[in-house]
């Protein structure tokens, strides 16, 4: 059961997109975004998913987006039937579908290219306080670590005779009760232990920490980021002025 | 050589406690010694740890009497940012020492929370891993590491903040014996080359009883032994105090009954061999 773990850990990946600038991933990212939520035809949201599946190649990451596209495609599924039910035509259903992956697929973008290290320094750069942005990088950084503690737990439970997959759902649910409760307390003693050591380190000492690296734009992220600005550009201008059969 | 740590009548109980923790310690440490601190579970040893390095009264408020002196400075008096650079404490689980995502990051925490320059940062990591020997760490994640990789991260995080005493609660407990006598010798290497003084709490004694040049014992928040290992080792009170003494030293006591007096108390089998030769001869 440790590849769940796995599916929170970030992968670094060789690539010319992963390369770039957080900040220039992070625009193509929102382009891509305003671009699915702007679509009104079928062909206009096709496109945009070809060509974040275009990327995901570029970035060779179109194995974890696929999956994440995998996903979501049930609940894309649900978006269609409900509209379907609610007296949507089919081709409207359908484009809400579509557009709720083209959604998720273009934000995925950036989170599976975009270390946890980058996403911090991306954080910090849009002027997040820095006891939010450590808070998240703790969250992220203990994931794993968490994930293990209560696949530890359940194996001790079980071993003590807690049958997990018994029962109905809301025996199943109560069955959790057991691996929670030393979860919680877990991470509770954790956290108290992590604040010693931040103690430990200065954390707080100084108002404005200095940071190891700096995010810098190459001339590259200028001109992918360019590039990319004057694609957005266009096809608003599209959307605008050319008429395309919904 | 000078003092670093000067302890004088410190008792502490917690907020809401009615039991005094520590009561009426006093310790001394040179500049360069490596002090073992030995004692029963709840004894107050990681209370005492916590006192020198400030923990103790800036996070944990309770009754605090007497003083601890660091390096000229009262513990009391100064802030976290500036023991922080006084005093380094590595605690027993180096998982959860390790906030960042890369190594080098994490060894860079304390040097970005002091504001440092962004040089002075580089310099410091890059020294420290040197030191440490986990340069082609230096980019691995901390779910990528081993137990005794992660240990020497989380003291190389606390090696780059430039302290004079480095205390360690525990530090090999959850470390297999190659590893912890690894750690050990880290640990000479470090008081040799940089003079760093160390305080370190252990139940291995075998392996460290060897570099220490002291040993203190404390038993329900008092100090009730303190001396050369071989003399609190030898001590006949020891036992009782639920510290585990060293085979070599224990035959010398049970020699010593016998009316087989050594020269010297032997800490290691090493020494006790050589003396057994001696007598022979």
């Amino acid at each position: 059961m440790h590849w769940v773990a796995g599916g929170f850990v970030f992968r670094r990946v060789e690539s010319p997109f992963h390369k770039l600038d957080p900040r220039t991933k992070l625009l193509i990212s929102l382009e891509f975004f305003a671009i699915s939520l702007l679509a009104f035809a079928i062909i206009q949201v096709a496109i945009v998913l070809a060509s974040v599946l275009f990327v995901a190649v570029y970035a060779k990451s179109l194995k974890r987006i696929g999956r994440t596209i995998l996903m979501s495609a049930g609940f894309a599924g649900f978006i269609f039937a409900i509209n379907l039910l609610f007296g949507v035509g089919l081709v409207s259903s359908l484009l809400y579908a579509l557009r709720f992956l083209a959604i998720v697929s273009s934000t995925s973008i950036f989170f599976v290219t975009t270390s946890p290290d980058e996403l911090e320094h991306t954080m910090k750069w849009l002027g997040v306080p820095r006891d939010i942005v450590f808070a998240f990088v703790t969250a992220v950084r203990f994931i794993p670590v968490i994930m293990l503690d209560a696949f530890q737990i359940m194996d001790a439970q079980k071993s003590r005779g807690l049958e997990l997959e018994k029962g109905n759902f809301v025996k199943r649910i109560r069955n959790m009760v057991p691996i929670l409760v030393p979860l919680v307390v877990n991470s509770v003693v954790r956290s108290g232990e992590l604040a010693e050591a931040m103690e430990s380190r200065a954390y707080g000492a100084t108002p404005k920490p200095t940071s190891l690296y700096k995010l810098r734009l190459s001339r590259k992220d200028k001109s992918v980021m360019l590039v990319s600005l004057l694609f957005f550009a266009a096809v608003l201008y599209i959307y605008l002025r050319v008429k395309v059969p919904v | 050589m000078g003092s670093l740590v000067h302890i004088e009548k410190l008792s502490f109980r917690y907020l809401e406690s009615k039991q005094w923790t520590l009561s009426e310690i006093e310790l001394e440490v040179k500049e360069g010694e490596i002090i073992i601190l030995a004692g029963p579970s709840g004894c107050g040893k990681s209370t005492l740890l916590r006192c020198m390095n400030g923990l103790i009264p800036h996070m944990y408020p309770g009754d605090y009497q007497g003083s601890v002196t660091i390096d000229g400075i009262q513990v009391r008096e100064e802030p976290m940012g500036i023991l922080a650079q006084k005093v380094g404490l590595l605690f027993q689980n180096p998982e959860n020492q390790i906030f960042m995502f890369s190594v080098e990051r994490d060894i860079a925490f304390g040097p970005e929370n002091l504001a440092l320059p962004r040089q002075e940062i580089r310099s410091r990591v890059d020294e420290t891993m040197r030191l440490l020997g986990i340069e082609p760490l230096a980019q691995r994640a901390p779910h990528e590491l081993s137990d005794g990789q992660k240990q020497r991260v989380a003291l190389a995080g606390v090696i780059a903040m430039r302290p004079k005493l480095v205390i360690l609660d525990e530090p090999t407990s959850l470390l297999d014996p190659k590893t912890a006598s690894e750690l050990v010798s880290l640990i000479q290497d470090l008081n040799t080359r940089l003079g760093i003084t160390f305080v370190v709490v252990e139940h291995r004694l075998d392996l460290l009883t060897k570099l220490a040049t002291r040993m203190v014992v404390m038993n329900e928040g008092r100090k009730v032994l303190d001396g050369k290992p071989s003399e609190v080792l030898s001590n006949e009170r020891v036992g009782a105090y639920g510290i585990v003494v060293p085979s070599a030293t224990r035959l010398y006591s049970e020699l010593a009954k016998e009316g087989v007096k050594l020269a010297r108390v032997p800490l290691a089998p090493s020494e006790l061999t050589e003396q057994l030769r001696r007598i022979r001869r």
